[in-house]
């Protein structure tokens, strides 16, 4: 190819809007794409106080009108997004005058505007599946929930090849679509480790006494407060750690189960031991990483678990649920402790294990970073991401679309018949 | 000229008195020798048909079959009227002069086509949104009209049948009164009328 490669990615997340795993996800691939020589275009939802257009090391990031007039429901509003989403998008591709290579959706949020992406410019489209509605909400249960699992079938089929950050997803994806399997590629998730190393040499002992006495370990869980990320069994799980260890539980994050948790950790009488700090800044949540003595993923339904990574790389020691992705991640008493999903004792055991033996939670460490350090960088995933968006490339030049202004076979047919 | 008609009633799928109109302008505009295809919705009818009065048309229906109302299911039908406009498009060599949009629902494919493919188009208004629903204004309510809206904003020019809708549009959507044109359906030029705006339209756009 004479020029670079460019892509336009489309997400409903980009920092500083930051809602799930989306969001450091298209930020990292498309820093390490652009530092690969691939001129990335992110189309994205607004937030206040970010601009319209800014360039951040070589990404060219549009926020556009997120819909602001009031909506029917949540589905709805993600629809109408895609309208201005599409709308924009098609201005500035246009505007580009035919550069953009591909186009790369980010889930079913952003699905509609990727698909009508693709045909008005008859341009290859791809799609990364972070998540899946039916995985979410463990099975399809009424009408709202099927629309959206119909979605995202639709996006799948109209996808030039889909990815997935696990062979967990991998296999997931290809069951609850019947995908055939040379459309799904594995290319895992990262992690960015040098965001802790600037934490490395820092005095945090006062930062950490405003979230937990010296005495007390912390024990850290981050996501999102709802079912599926299991914070009801880590929450279940604490009386039974404060009976062999003196921790303080930290929970980070905010989501529909806050109340409901809360009112839960006062009957068990634990409100001086279980913190709730809401959702905290990029800042605040390296550094809880960094004091935390031992991280907690105990997800029932997790596409992946970056943020087992993120405490990898922040030298936590780290206890998952056995679900989804998270076994790939970590290996049992080799870089992390694994537990059974929705198993309050289980998630209570592989806690005190890790406080109770401070060398063993030091060879977790250790072994860890070095895991995240080879297997889970950036640059790495953006060189395999770079080399499945030119062997699609490749494929699409051989097709009647890559003539631009050409006929299909079949449309030559229809024309003369008329 | 060549013009694609969006509409999503069409026969046999008759909702309102729009389907009958619409089949009318398209085999007037036939007669007139202007290349003419009609976008609509059919649930089964699907595919590229040539009917008796020489009217191409193109049905598409929605591969997302499950809804919680209107809007979800018009939204993402949305696509596929736009994916078989660009087919169109692209099979007619690049050559498609303008989109006549009949109502709100096929809107958001008209202004993707617009900004991708620089083709613009007419937003022929029948009804609004406030009046159908008596002036409420749910959130179900207020997102039709934001389509409406954004039909008015981005058309190159609004046609209405009366005096009195043009009016309405004007004080409900703000629109300039020059970006709208009301053409009768009963007068005696209305074809004639009709292919002025429409020409007017196509060669704005080749103005800019």
């Amino acid at each position: 190819m004479s020029r670079d490669l460019s892509v336009m990615m489309l997400t409903w997340e980009f920092p500083p809007r930051i809602i799930g795993g989306i969001s450091p996800h298209v930020y990292n691939l498309s820093k390490s794409l652009a530092r690969n020589g691939v001129k990335v275009y992110v189309v994205t939802c607004d937030f206040p106080g970010a601009p319209q257009h800014e360039t951040i090391e070589g990404v060219e990031v549009y926020r556009v009108d997120s819909y602001k007039n009031p909506a029917p429901d949540f589905a709805t509003w993600v629809y109408l997004m895609n309208v201005n989403m599409q709308k924009e998008a098609a201005a500035l591709a246009r505007s580009l005058g035919g550069k953009i290579d591909i186009f790369h959706a980010h889930d079913w949020l952003v699905a509609t505007a990727g698909i009508g992406l693709k045909h008005v410019f008859r341009e290859p489209f791809l799609a990364t599946m972070h998540s899946t509605e039916i995985g979410r909400r463990n099975g399809i249960h009424f009408d709202y929930e099927r629309m959206i699992h119909e979605t995202e079938a639709w996006l799948t089929y109209e996808a030039w090849k889909v990815i997935c950050c696990s062979d967990y997803m991998v296999s997931h994806v290809r069951w609850a679509f019947g995908l055939p399997p040379d459309k799904l590629i594995m290319i895992s998730n990262g992690v960015n480790a040098e965001a802790f190393a600037k934490y490395e040499n820092e005095d945090l002992s006062q930062f950490r006494s405003k979230f937990a006495l010296p005495e007390e370990k912390i024990v850290l869980f981050v996501g999102r407060l709802v079912y599926e990320k299991g914070v009801h069994v880590f929450v279940n799980a604490a009386p039974k750690v404060l009976e062999k260890e003196n921790a303080k539980f930290i929970i980070v994050g905010n989501g529909y189960m806050k109340d409901q948790l809360s009112s839960v950790v006062k009957a068990l009488g634990l409100a001086h031991k279980v913190l709730f700090t809401g959702f905290v800044d990029d800042e605040t949540l390296r550094k809880l990483q960094k004091c935390a003595d031992v991280s907690v993923v105990p997800s029932l339904f997790e596409p992946f678990g970056i943020v087992a990574l993120e405490a990898m790389a922040a030298k936590s020691p780290v206890v998952v649920s056995d679900a989804g992705g998270l076994p790939e991640i970590v290996d049992h008493d080799v870089d992390g402790v694994r537990t059974y999903a929705g198993n309050p004792e289980s998630l209570a055991w592989g806690i005190t294990r890790v406080l109770a033996d401070d060398a063993y939670a030091n060879r977790l460490r250790q072994n860890a970073l070095k895991k995240i350090r080879e297997k889970y960088n950036w640059n790495q995933i953006a060189q395999q991401t770079k080399s499945i968006y030119e062997a699609v490339l490749n494929d699409y030049s051989k097709s009647f679309w890559a003539q631009k202004g050409q006929e299909s076979p079949a449309e030559k047919a229809t024309d003369k018949s008329a | 000229m060549q013009v694609i008609i969006f509409s999503w009633e069409y026969p046999p799928r008759i909702i309102g008195q729009l389907a009958n109109y619409v089949e009318q302008l398209a085999v007037q505009l036939l007669k007139s020798n202007e290349k003419t295809w009609v976008v609509t919705y059919h649930d089964f009818l699907t595919g590229e048909y040539e009917g008796t009065e020489g009217v191409k048309t193109v049905r598409v229906t929605n591969p997302v079959r499950t809804h919680i109302g209107v809007l979800t299911w018009v939204l993402t039908l949305n696509q596929e009227v736009e994916r078989v406009a660009a087919n169109i498009y692209y099979t007619a060599g690049k050559q498609i002069d303008l989109i006549d949009v009949h109502e709100w629902h096929f809107i958001p494919a008209a202004v993707t086509l617009k900004k991708a493919l620089d083709i613009p188009y007419v937003y022929s208004v029948e009804s609004l949104e406030e009046h159908r629903s008596h002036g409420a204004n749910s959130p179900f309510n207020m997102s039709i009209e934001s389509i409406e809206r954004l039909g008015t904003y981005e058309a190159g020019k609004v046609l209405t049948k009366s005096e009195w809708m043009r009016d309405e549009i004007i004080r409900s959507h703000k629109v300039p009164e020059d970006r709208i044109r009301v053409v009768s359906p009963t007068s005696a030029s209305w074809l004639k009328e009709i292919l002025e705006t429409y020409k007017n339209v196509a060669e704005g756009r080749a103005q800019k």
